[in-house]
C-alpha cells in the first residue's frame, strides 16, 4: 500500500512537472489554439478587439463611437510630449531604436544584463532618468499618453516578443505564467478563471474578454477612467475586482505578468491605442 | 443578604476594572498579530485588499478606546490573512489546474 501510494505520488508529480515545464512555444500554441478552437468564426487577429470580437451588439456601438475616438486629444498630447525635447536637448527618440517609432510590438523585452523584464513604460521612464528628468508616475497620465502615441506608430505590426530561452528569461516567464493562473483575492479568482475558462460568458452584465489579444491594444482609453491607462492599470482593476491588493506600477510581478501575456499574443497585430467601456 | 449583595457588587466591579485594563492591552496584541499575518500575505504575494481597511479601522477603534471593537476588527483581519496565506500555499501547486486544456 505504501509502495502504491508512493508510486501514485510520483506519477502525479511527473504529470504536474511535465505540464509546468512545457516550453513557451508549446504554451503559446496551446493558449492560442484554445481560443481559435473555442471561437472558430473569429480570426486570430480579431482577438485583439477584445470583447468586441465576441459581442456583435457591443461591437456595433464601439465602431460607431470610433468614428470620433474619445482618445484623440490625449493621443495628440502624447505625440507632443514624445517630441518635446528634454532640458538637455535630447528627446525620447534618442533613447529608442528606430527613433521610438514602430517598436511597441517588441515590448516587453528581457534585459539580459540586468536579468529583468523591461516594459515600454519602464523604458520611457529610464529614458527620462538617463536624461536627468524626473520619472513619471506609472499606469496613467503622461506616461500612458506617450506610450499610446508610441503604440499608434506600431499599428498593424505583429507582436514579436523574443521567445524566452535563457534560465533568467524562463524564470521571469514562468513567474508571469504562475501569476496569470493563480487564484488570488478574497473572491479566489485567477486571471484565467475569467479570461480563459469563462471567456465569452457574462460576469453580471459584462462579457468576459479573451486573454489572447489583451496586450495588443494598450494603452486603452476607458470611459470609466476618462483617460488612458496602461495594461498595468488594468491589472489593478482586475485585482481590485477579485479583492486582491494591486501591486505598484512596474513591480517585478506585474512586469513578468505583462511579459507572459504579451508573449501569448505573439503574432497578433498591434491595434492600440483603443477605447473601451 | 446585604452583605451578599455588597460582595456581588464588589466582584462585578473587580471584573469590570480588570476587563477594561486587559482589553486595551489585548487590542494592541490583536492588532499586532493581525499586522504580522498581513505582512506575511504581502510576502507571499497574496495580499487581499480587504485586510488593510480592517487593520486601519481596528487601529482607529483603539485610538478611540473602543477596545472590544478593535479586537473584533483585528480578529477579522487575522482570519482573512490566515485564509490568504492558505490560498498562497494552495496556489503553489493548484495554479496548474487553470492551464487551458
Amino acid at each position: 500500500m505504501n509502495l502504491l501510494s508512493k508510486a501514485a505520488t510520483t506519477l502525479l508529480l511527473i504529470s504536474l512537472t511535465s505540464v509546468s515545464y512545457a516550453t513557451p512555444e508549446q504554451d503559446k500554441e496551446t493558449f492560442q489554439s484554445f481560443y481559435t478552437e473555442r471561437f472558430p468564426d473569429i480570426s486570430k487577429a480579431d482577438f485583439g478587439d477584445g470583447v468586441y470580437a465576441l459581442d456583435q451588439d457591443a461591437r456595433d456601438q464601439w465602431e460607431a463611437m470610433n468614428d470620433f475616438p474619445p482618445y484623440e486629444d490625449n493621443l495628440e498630447e502624447g505625440e507632443i510630449l514624445f517630441s518635446t525635447p528634454f532640458e538637455n536637448g535630447k528627446n525620447y527618440a534618442s533613447c529608442f531604436e528606430n527613433g521610438g517609432e514602430n517598436i511597441r510590438q517588441n515590448y516587453p523585452k528581457f534585459d539580459s544584463k540586468r536579468n529583468m523584464v523591461v516594459t515600454l513604460e519602464l523604458a520611457i521612464n529610464e529614458c527620462r532618468i538617463n536624461n536627468d528628468e524626473e520619472p513619471l508616475p506609472y499606469k496613467k497620465g503622461d506616461i500612458a499618453k506617450i506610450s499610446a502615441y508610441m503604440a499608434s506608430t506600431s499599428e498593424g505590426s505583429e507582436i514579436n516578443i523574443a521567445t524566452p530561452t535563457s534560465k533568467a528569461e524562463l524564470a521571469a516567464y514562468d513567474a508571469g505564467k504562475q501569476y496569470f493562473y493563480s487564484k488570488r483575492g478574497q473572491l479566489n479568482f485567477s486571471c484565467a478563471n475569467c479570461h480563459i475558462q469563462n471567456v465569452g460568458r457574462k460576469a453580471r452584465s459584462e462579457t468576459l474578454s479573451p486573454a489572447l489579444g489583451h496586450p495588443t491594444h494598450f494603452p486603452v482609453y476607458r470611459m470609466k477612467w476618462e483617460s488612458f491607462g496602461t495594461l498595468q492599470r488594468r491589472f489593478d482593476t482586475c485585482n481590485k475586482q477579485v479583492r486582491a491588493e494591486p501591486l505598484p506600477g512596474q513591480s517585478e510581478a506585474y512586469r513578468n505578468l505583462e511579459y507572459f501575456m504579451t508573449y501569448m499574443s505573439n503574432g497578433l497585430p498591434v491595434n492600440g491605442p483603443a477605447s473601451r467601456k | 443578604m446585604k452583605l451578599k449583595a455588597l460582595a456581588l457588587i464588589l466582584i462585578i466591579g473587580l471584573f469590570c476594572t480588570s476587563a477594561n485594563a486587559t482589553t486595551a492591552a489585548d487590542a494592541e496584541k490583536s492588532i499586532q498579530s493581525a499586522q504580522n499575518l498581513w505582512d506575511k500575505t504581502k510576502l507571499a504575494g497574496h495580499e487581499w485588499n480587504t485586510i488593510k481597511p480592517l487593520v486601519a479601522q481596528a487601529k482607529q477603534s483603539l485610538d478611540n478606546k473602543k477596545y472590544a471593537v478593535a479586537i473584533e476588527l483585528a480578529n477579522k483581519a487575522t482570519q482573512q490573512a490566515k485564509l490568504a496565506l492558505i490560498q498562497a500555499e494552495h496556489e503553489k501547486t493548484n495554479w496548474l489546474n487553470n492551464l487551458p486544456k
